[in-house]
């Protein structure tokens, strides 16, 4: 039998681990048929009841422990859950096939969930039509305690060491029941909408992989397998050979990761003496205190899309307010970049959702849909507004291509300000506006862009993604997503040229930053500030204390004179080669973060 | 006492899961009878299966039939819910 032993995905938490394989299978269990005697269905139906507080007490377990972690919208995905099992209606219906058709209280249960599946199946709401899955759900663990395999798909086990965890889908479920100690990596199959397993990963420090091409089926329980979440594959089965390479790459990343650790608290400054700031980009509120730890001197990239997404309504002023102060005050005295919602395409609220667009990347998003709702948008320049007094609260305005749309937001700030101002809430008086770089139409009109706005920053996964026109969510194309394009990096020059002869501050808060070879180049283009996925801010601290801002210079200049973008990234390589093992950076480069999937269930991608 | 309203789902997602959670669980601390119509089908009130299964979208017409001694009570509160714009703030 040959089994596909290397499974591809995408690292979202760094790092390898070598273990025994514990696959998490959700499978309905097969309920016999039987027939009970009149004198046991009143024990039946004891059983059932019992069975239902069981799993009912197990639902409120994970509803608080997803409150604690996640936060209170993402624990009311239990609610529905726990109030079937109370279901009069439904509860009444199975009693009454055990009483009357003598089945078994597993065989009952099972025949109405089914019934009732197929009549949701059927249905012509799609909403409906997904909750066939919650209803799944308490049907497994339901007949699982009945049948006595209560522990079957849960983590709650009492298997003894620490596993790696193999599962289709990391539900929310799943995910709060991650413990350090039961498990040492982490792998799905899918992984498009489970922002909070990837980060609650990461946030735990558990190598962790998702988006598997699927291949668990073959993987038997026991089996050695080889994690690493710092590349995003699983190898099964490995060779003596394998399990040494993957010791030796991980041991390369534990050697960095000393190094990185010595650099915390020390100043982002190049051996020649330049200073850089570092900031982290924030998507969720989980990662602020991470960031915070490691030493970013603000927040580049406030993402305020959680607010809004699987809401059925949208944020208040006073939710937002209260959400940039918090924000604010952690990083006061260094500022904080709120980034106004970039809502698109199918990943809208509800109250905004509209008809699929064709060609959504080119639709009705970010600005566009502020400036066509300005009383949606007003609530988020009200509430940075009156955030500003805690800190340094600044506006970032995503997807930019006209400089109207620059005055038209400062005349919404000016307008907002006045209105609070009558209505005595406490607000400041203004607030700093950016535009983020992330159309060739942004980077070509810089120079005015500039003169109208406080800060440019510069997007440099969508700048690449427009630019080159290349859906960077293609796979076919992902040879053809290359950032270090000269046509890109001749943008680049032209932002950071603008910023300066119009004394603003140029910052990139793209995912280029966060890695180590580009934020090189970055450095060697001019830009002194770098916002970067909190992760990887101890990695970006590092390589700056290891370059020569000079050196790194003349390396750019060559890069821009290359005419493709192998050859730029070749005179990269070799110019920071100089200054660090070239084997050592590639052990901790940490996989794309933003393409593990979270922001894709997100908005329209990352920075 | 015997009560029947009618009110129109505001929802813009219509009554899901969630918002199906709270309105049964409001439901269920009244005693009388509640029971839920659209387009001739009716559920109990007080399931949350059953109101799932209406699957009241958007801008549907939703009537609410009470029975019992806090009918008016609960018929009140339930067009509340129902009509609410933003069931989940």
């Amino acid at each position: 039998m040959t089994v596909k032993r290397l499974l591809n995905g995408v690292g979202v938490a760094p790092g390898i681990v070598i273990g025994p394989a514990r696959v998490i299978r959700w499978e309905l269990p097969e309920v016999k048929r039987s027939v009970i005697l009149p004198e046991q269905v009143e024990s039946e139906i004891d059983k059932l009841h019992e069975a239902l507080a069981a799993v009912k007490e197990l639902l409120e377990d994970l509803r608080n422990r997803t409150r604690q972690r996640a936060g209170d919208e993402e624990s009311k995905i239990f609610d529905a859950q726990i109030l079937m099992l109370e279901d009069p209606e439904f509860l009444g219906e199975v009693e009454t096939l055990i009483r009357t058709n003598q089945l078994s209280a597993a065989r009952a249960f099972e025949f109405k969930t089914l019934e009732m599946q197929a009549q949701w199946q059927q249905s012509h709401s799609h909403l409906l039509r997904q909750r066939v899955a919650d209803l799944t759900g308490i049907q497994i663990r339901v007949l699982n305690r009945l049948l006595d395999e209560s522990t079957a798909g849960e983590l709650t086990g009492s298997h003894s060491s620490s596993a790696i965890v193999l599962t289709h889908e990391l539900t929310p479920g799943l995910t709060v029941q991650l413990e350090r100690e039961q498990v040492a990596g982490l792998a799905s199959v899918g992984g498009a909408k489970t922002a909070h397993a990837a980060i609650l990963a990461r946030s735990l420090g558990i190598p962790c992989v998702m988006g598997l091409v699927d291949g668990l089926e073959k993987i038997q329980d026991g089996t050695t397998v080889i994690l690493d979440g710092t590349h995003g594959v699983v190898l099964v089965d490995p060779t003596p050979a394998e399990i040494k390479e993957a010791k030796h790459n991980e041991s390369l990343r534990a050697n960095l990761q000393v190094r990185l650790e010595k650099v915390v608290g020390q100043p982002a400054e190049t051996v020649d003496g330049e200073r850089m700031t570092l900031r982290g980009n924030i998507d969720l509120p989980e990662e602020i205190e991470g960031t915070v730890e490691h030493g970013a001197e603000g927040v580049g990239l406030l993402r305020t899309e959680f607010l809004v997404l699987g809401r059925t309504s949208m944020p208040s002023e006073d939710e937002q307010a209260r959400f940039f102060e918090f924000v604010a005050r952690r990083f006061a005295p260094h500022p904080v970049v709120v980034r106004t919602y970039d809502l698109g395409g199918d990943k809208f609220p509800a109250a905004f959702r509209t008809d699929p667009e064709s060609n959504p990347f080119l639709g009705w998003r970010a600005i566009r849909v502020c400036l066509d709702h300005p009383e949606f948008f007003r609530t988020q320049i009200r509430a940075a507004l009156r955030a500003r007094l805690e800190g340094d609260v600044r506006l970032m305005l995503p997807m930019v291509t006209q400089l109207e749309e620059v005055d038209c937001t400062r005349d919404f700030v000016a307008e907002s300000a006045r209105a609070l101002e009558r209505e005595g809430v406490p607000a400041a008086a203004t607030l700093p506006v950016g535009v983020m770089i992330e159309t060739p139409a942004a980077a070509i009109l810089a120079d005015q862009l500039a003169q109208e706005s406080d800060f440019l920053s510069v997007g440099t996964n969508d700048l690449t993604q427009y630019t080159l026109a290349v859906d960077r969510g293609n796979a076919r194309l992902a040879g053809r997503f290359l950032p270090h394009h000269p046509a890109v990096l001749h943008l680049l020059v032209r932002v950071r040229r603008a910023a300066q002869s119009a004394g603003v501050e140029a910052s990139i808060c793209g995912e280029m930053a966060s890695d180590p070879l580009s934020a090189f180049l970055l450095i060697g283009l001019g830009f002194r500030v770098l916002s970067v996925s909190p992760p990887t801010l101890p990695l970006i601290r590092w390589l700056v204390r290891q370059v020569d801002a000079t050196v790194a210079a003349e390396a750019a200049s060559a890069a821009l004179a290359a005419s493709t973008a192998a050859d730029a990234e070749r005179v990269i390589e070799e110019a920071i080669a100089q200054y660090v093992d070239l084997e050592l950076l590639r052990a901790g480069r940490l996989p794309t973060i933003a393409g593990a999937g979270r922001l894709k269930s997100f908005a329209r991608g990352s920075a | 006492m015997k009560v029947e309203r009618s009110t129109v789902i505001r929802n813009r997602l219509g009554l899901h899961a969630r918002p199906a959670a709270a309105l049964v669980k409001v439901a269920g601390k009244f005693s009388c009878e509640i029971s839920l119509g659209k387009d001739g089908n009716w559920v109990n009130g007080k399931s949350i299966m059953g109101v799932m299964t209406l699957a009241a979208e958007f801008g549907s017409t939703v009537l609410v039939r009470t029975e019992g001694d806090d009918a008016e009570q609960a018929a009140e509160a339930l067009v509340q819910i129902l009509s609410r714009e933003l069931v989940e703030q």
